[in-house]
């Protein structure tokens, strides 16, 4: 959907990594450290979309007491990868239908403590015909058929890993922080996951929080304060089209092309494309997806994201960076708040306040997640002076 | 094979008998010329009805891995090093996603591969079992 008035005037992060916080302690630290950044107060927001998959089925509502008693409308997104993505969504279309002049989407989740739950359901009920292929392995099956097609080595993935693990040194926010520049036999010589993929592959798993607020374009500009304005100028949500080959059970996100068409129509609702593109962020749960983004997004042909990583091409100053915060492999993954992690980096870029990891004159940025199921979101986020 | 049954209903037949190989339950669309597996409620591309089918017990290797953790929870394959997984295509044009039986050195893409069952768990005296593949083994001339 091609979005006209649609800005993103706050972002805050509570640190992802294994640090036990309560999910409450971390969706009040997102919130209000986005609030404080827009110069809000919890009262100026009109709607809230909380997004998580590991709470309770009410503590969405109950954790926003945390931030006041407003009365404002509360409603809890689910859709898991994607979850922030589609609180986000829902924001901006609440912005865009006029609904609100100021909507938050607040994510927060606990990856380790879902991870432990979901332990302890299996265990109890035991195995269904469904649940018998982990996420992991059915990543891993995309990077050996690849390696089958293209010739890609596990040097490739190795080298997509260890830059994600490098962009996360500038990021404060990420769970992995290196005090050293990870190399691509470091990645290799990590524990295997699943064949290609070495545990320094897959994406961190902890705990986290990120929120974003979006208004519209009279509020962005009264809370501009000098900075550059954050426009979103497409939402994109698409699910599953038939596909030859279609793979319906087990835990999966569906056929590839799912991120082709979406990107297409991102790039249609935009009215650009890949060339104007300043950054990218994927749903880089394991490295083989990001090489298959590079293609699917129209970054390069298809066989041709290995070239993109062999010339460094998606590194911080590089042609393209992509997951410029680190990715879900650096960065980390609680579910819920993944999303808008993404869009927090994004704004920071947009708006030059990047720190270390800014991309130069950083104009539009694409920002894409997968979700089980499956849902792929894209968002494109640009800059407007 | 009195006492075994499927881990849960509408995924597949257990074999009939000695030499008999069971097979995987898919949904067929006249009107799309489709087949699927899992069953639909309905044709997923025309939305008109589907008829259950059995599908073919044998296929090729789309793609495979092999995990190098434990199984899920309290279960494991083979000697609990870690476990295949794979993709397989059967002629109906349905990709499966599945275990699949063999060591790591066993798998190639495009070979082939046939249906199989494995004990999952106990449930009383009956023993519950879910569908996985494995390479054929040709005949030896």
């Amino acid at each position: 959907m091609k979005l006209e008035d649609v800005y993103v005037v706050g972002v805050g992060m509570h640190p992802f990594g294994k640090h036990g916080a309560s999910n409450k302690v971390m969706a009040y630290t997102a919130g209000k450290a986005a609030l404080q950044d827009a110069g809000l107060k919890f009262r100026d927001v009109g709607y809230l979309y909380n997004g998580y998959l590991g709470g309770d089925p009410i503590e969405g509502v109950g954790i926003a007491k945390e931030l006041g008693l407003t009365g404002v409308p509360v409603v809890h997104v689910e859709n898991a990868s994607a979850t922030g993505s589609s609180a986000f969504r829902e924001a901006a279309l609440a912005v865009a239908g006029g609904h609100a002049e100021v909507a938050m989407a607040l994510g927060y989740d606990d990856m380790l403590r879902m991870g432990q739950r979901m332990m302890q359901i299996f265990m109890a009920e035991g195995p269904r015909v469904e649940s018998l292929v982990l996420p992991a392995a059915f990543f891993a099956m995309w990077a050996v058929r690849r390696m089958h097609d293209y010739g890609t080595t596990a040097e490739t993935f190795a080298r997509i890993a260890a830059k994600n693990w490098n962009h996360a040194r500038h990021n404060p926010n990420a769970q992995r922080r290196s005090t050293h520049e990870v190399t691509a036999e470091e990645v290799l010589a990590s524990k295997e996951v699943a064949w290609p993929h070495t545990s320094m592959m897959a994406c961190a798993t902890g705990g986290g929080a990120a929120c974003a607020i979006l208004a519209n374009k009279a509020t962005a500009r009264r809370l501009a304060n000098g900075r550059p304005l954050v426009k979103v100028t497409s939402s994109q949500l698409q699910s599953e089209q038939y596909v030859d080959g279609h793979i319906f059970m087990g835990a999966v996100v569906g056929p590839s092309e799912l991120t082709r068409t979406t990107a297409q129509a991102s790039w249609e609702d935009a009215g650009i494309g890949p060339e104007d593109i300043s950054f990218v962020h994927v749903h880089d749960a394991f490295p083989i997806e990001e090489l298959m983004y590079y293609e699917l997004m129209g970054f390069c042909g298809d066989g041709e994201g290995d070239r993109l990583v062999a010339e460094g091409a998606t590194s911080l100053g590089g042609r393209i960076p992509f997951s410029t915060d680190g990715g879900l492999i650096a960065r980390g993954h609680p579910g819920g708040p993944t999303g808008l992690a993404q869009v927090w980096d994004a704004t920071l870029q947009l708006r030059g306040e990047a720190g270390q990891r800014q991309v130069e004159n950083a104009r539009h940025g694409a920002v894409h997640m997968m979700g089980a199921g499956s849902v792929c979101a894209m968002h494109i986020l640009s800059r407007e002076d | 094979m009195a006492d075994q049954a499927p881990l849960e209903p509408g995924y597949f037949r257990l074999p009939a008998g000695e030499g008999e190989r069971g097979r995987l339950l898919g949904s067929y669309s006249a009107a799309a010329g489709k087949y699927f597996f899992p069953q639909r409620l309905q044709c997923p591309i025309t939305e008109e009805p589907v008829e259950e089918v059995e599908l073919s017990p044998e296929g090729t290797l789309y793609s495979w891995t092999w995990v190098s953790m434990p199984f899920m929870g309290n279960m494991q394959m083979g000697d609990g090093k870690g476990h295949a997984v794979g993709q397989i295509d059967l002629p109906e044009g349905v990709r499966i996603q599945s275990v699949i039986q063999g060591q790591r050195d066993d798998f190639e893409i495009g070979m082939r591969m046939g249906l199989e069952f494995v004990p999952v768990k106990k449930k009383g005296s009956r023993q519950l079992m879910t569908f996985c593949f494995a390479p054929v083994k040709e005949e030896s001339k």
